[in-house]
């Protein structure tokens, strides 16, 4: 077993307490109720590394004089500690050598106690053992509505370094101004910070983490960014979804935009997802650019979906990066029209009536349409026409059923939507 | 019956009925300092907690450190008029606050994620703060002798160690555990026919 002295790094940090408490009784003082014997430990709160090794001292002294060590023992967080590491140095002192420590069991030190001989306490000293901070990372910040900047920073070694270790997250404006350091800690996760106000736009910022604990500092790398290349907003309000007349494998899907930014959001992109009521499944639509409208085909007839719809702010005052999702609004639900006829299971963002197909079949059929007019004279034919056709196909299958008292096979017919 | 000091003994004379919202206010403060009692078992269980072992084992025997300008209810505090006994208890209760206060800042450096202790602490300060003026009130209206003006003990440094303070930190809250109990139990001694 190591026996050495604490390595030259290993030192105490404690800095004496701000305020004076109203009381005083330090164990060792001359006036310990007992009358008996007291002790003092030697060194007091020391910090060391993992691993290092500690030699510590308990001195005896006290009233009546001529106290010696004999029969003190040390105890280590409440667990006596073995013979084998203790000495005595002289007839007051017992000495103690613990080699390769492990970090610290709670972040207020590991109790070393020096006891007499009948178990008594003469005197106490914490430990502190553990790492210096490693240097946080992955530092990602966001602006809600250009108004603020939350941050969130991954602590270097996963946090863990047995001692308490503080994260100051710093920001400064890239070519003038001075270090600010954010002061709403834990907003968004134990290591994340809120700056509420007093953000510049068009400027470019530096930001970066300070850890800081009793073995030392480390400082992330500066991220350096402009807060409208980060900007998010609020879920789309007033999401609704409803039946597409009859058509049984549609829902038409309609919200408003993020009002905190609506004069600003020209080129926001959307998202929507939706989900059968009894699945964790989400299907996502993401090619819905920037109406406020879609409509959801090739459902499942009679199914109730769930569908939340989400914002982009992208391009704001003419920023060119991704811009950041906004969470999805709350769920809204709807049902589709029921059917004998089993449904496809699966969707896409649709055109309303009349308007150019996003989906296989319908921009099969938009071409069709097409050269039928140049071709065929057939200058009534439209979309509208041909989701007409598909409603009436659908209530004729259904009276047609009712009357043969039949239920229908799996099999597509002529009107079905696209499938995915 | 007499509400000059030293004759608040319900015994002495039960058929007097206090004014009603006297009473009110008494049984209202007894309920207070019983709902301290219970917070100062948790306020205690939960400081063991985070100063670790031997803190909290069965069997740990710390020594009872003197705490400048606050003691025990001592032995004989139960035999002492009753007068006398809630008189004790509001100085005890005046001199706990900036103790539990002092405590709350120590531990503050020592365990700065506790927060659910940093809390507790926080809410014994001033639930301790009300239950003595609570108390006071009472006394005052049952013409009993308000206690002196509190003593402003000499400004000293802290323990200079980390353990000391834990083990001052401990005896703090043992104190402000003893002292909502005595004062929860001289308080029922007052309520017309027992704690309701």
């Amino acid at each position: 077993m190591l026996a050495g002295r604490p390595r030259p790094s290993a030192q105490s940090a404690r800095r004496t307490p701000p305020l004076p408490l109203l009381l005083l009784c330090v164990l060792g003082a001359p006036r310990a109720e007992s009358g008996a014997h007291t002790a003092v430990i030697s060194p007091q709160d020391p910090t060391l590394l993992i691993g290092s090794s500690l030699q510590a001292t308990c001195s005896v002294h006290g009233d009546p004089p001529g106290a010696t060590a004999e029969g003190l023992y040390w105890t280590l967080n409440g667990r006596r500690l073995p013979s084998e590491h203790s000495r005595m140095l002289n007839a007051s002192t017992l000495a103690l050598v613990l080699a390769n420590l492990n970090g610290s069991r709670q972040q207020s030190g590991d109790n070393l106690v020096c006891h007499a001989r009948d178990g008594s306490i003469l005197a106490g000293s914490c430990l502190y053992v553990g790492l210096p901070p490693e240097k946080p990372f992955n530092i990602s910040c966001w602006s809600k509505n250009m108004k603020d900047l939350t941050c969130r920073w991954t602590p270097g070694a996963h946090g863990e370094t047995f001692l308490h270790t503080n994260y100051s997250l710093k920001y400064k404006l890239r070519w003038y101004g001075q270090d600010n350091t954010c002061e709403e800690y834990h907003t968004v996760g134990p290591h994340s910070c809120h700056i509420p106000k007093d953000l510049a736009l068009f400027t470019p910022y530096e930001i970066w983490v300070e850890a800081t604990n009793r073995l030392g500092s480390a400082r992330s790398d500066v991220l350096t960014l402009d807060i409208l290349d980060v900007v998010t907003t609020d879920p789309p309000p007033d999401v609704h979804v409803s039946r597409v007349g009859g058509l049984e494998d549609q829902l038409s899907v309609r919200w408003v935009s993020p009002p905190a930014l609506k004069d600003f959001l020209f080129q926001a992109k959307y998202q929507i997802r939706y989900r059968v009521e009894d699945s964790v499944d989400w299907k996502v639509v993401d090619d819905v650019s920037n109406q406020t409208s879609c409509r959801l085909a090739g459902l499942k007839p009679g199914t109730v979906y769930f569908v939340q719809v989400r914002c982009n702010p992208f391009g704001i005052y003419g920023s060119k990066k991704a811009g950041i999702w906004s969470e999805w609004s709350h769920p809204t639900a709807a049902s589709t029209p029921r059917s004998e006829r089993p449904g496809p299971g699966g969707g896409a963002c649709e055109p309303r009536g009349g308007e150019p197909s996003s989906g296989p079949v319908r921009r099969e059929l938009k071409q069709f349409l097409g050269w039928l007019k140049k071709h065929a004279y057939c200058s009534n034919l439209s979309f509208r026409l041909y989701d007409q056709w598909r409603a009436w196909m659908q209530k004729s299958h259904k009276t047609r059923n009712q009357d043969e008292g039949i239920l229908p096979s799996g099999r597509r017919g002529a009107a079905r939507g696209p499938a995915r | 019956m007499s509400l000059r000091e030293g004759s608040l003994d319900p015994q002495a004379d039960s058929s007097v009925s206090f004014l009603p919202h006297l009473e009110a206010k008494i049984r209202q403060t007894h309920s207070l300092a019983r709902l301290l009692t219970k917070y100062a078992e948790q306020l205690l269980q939960e400081y063991v907690q985070h100063q670790g072992a031997p803190f909290g084992s069965p069997g740990f025997s710390p020594p009872r450190l003197p705490v400048a300008g606050l003691s025990a209810p001592a032995p004989g505090h139960a035999g002492l008029p009753l007068a006398e006994r809630l008189r004790l208890d509001a100085e005890a209760l005046a001199e706990l606050p900036p103790l539990l206060d002092a405590v709350r800042h120590r531990q503050a450096e020592l365990s700065p994620r506790a927060l659910r202790l940093l809390r507790r602490l926080e809410d014994a300060t001033r639930q301790t703060r009300a239950l003595g003026a609570a108390l006071e009130a009472v006394l005052a209206a049952l013409g009993a002798a308000a206690p002196g003006p509190r003593r402003e003990p000499p400004a000293a440094p802290g323990p200079a160690g980390v353990f000391p303070a834990k083990l001052l930190g401990l005896r703090v809250c043992g104190l402000y555990r003893e002292w909502t109990r005595r004062t929860e139990g001289d308080l029922g001694q007052l309520l017309p026919g027992g704690p309701a």
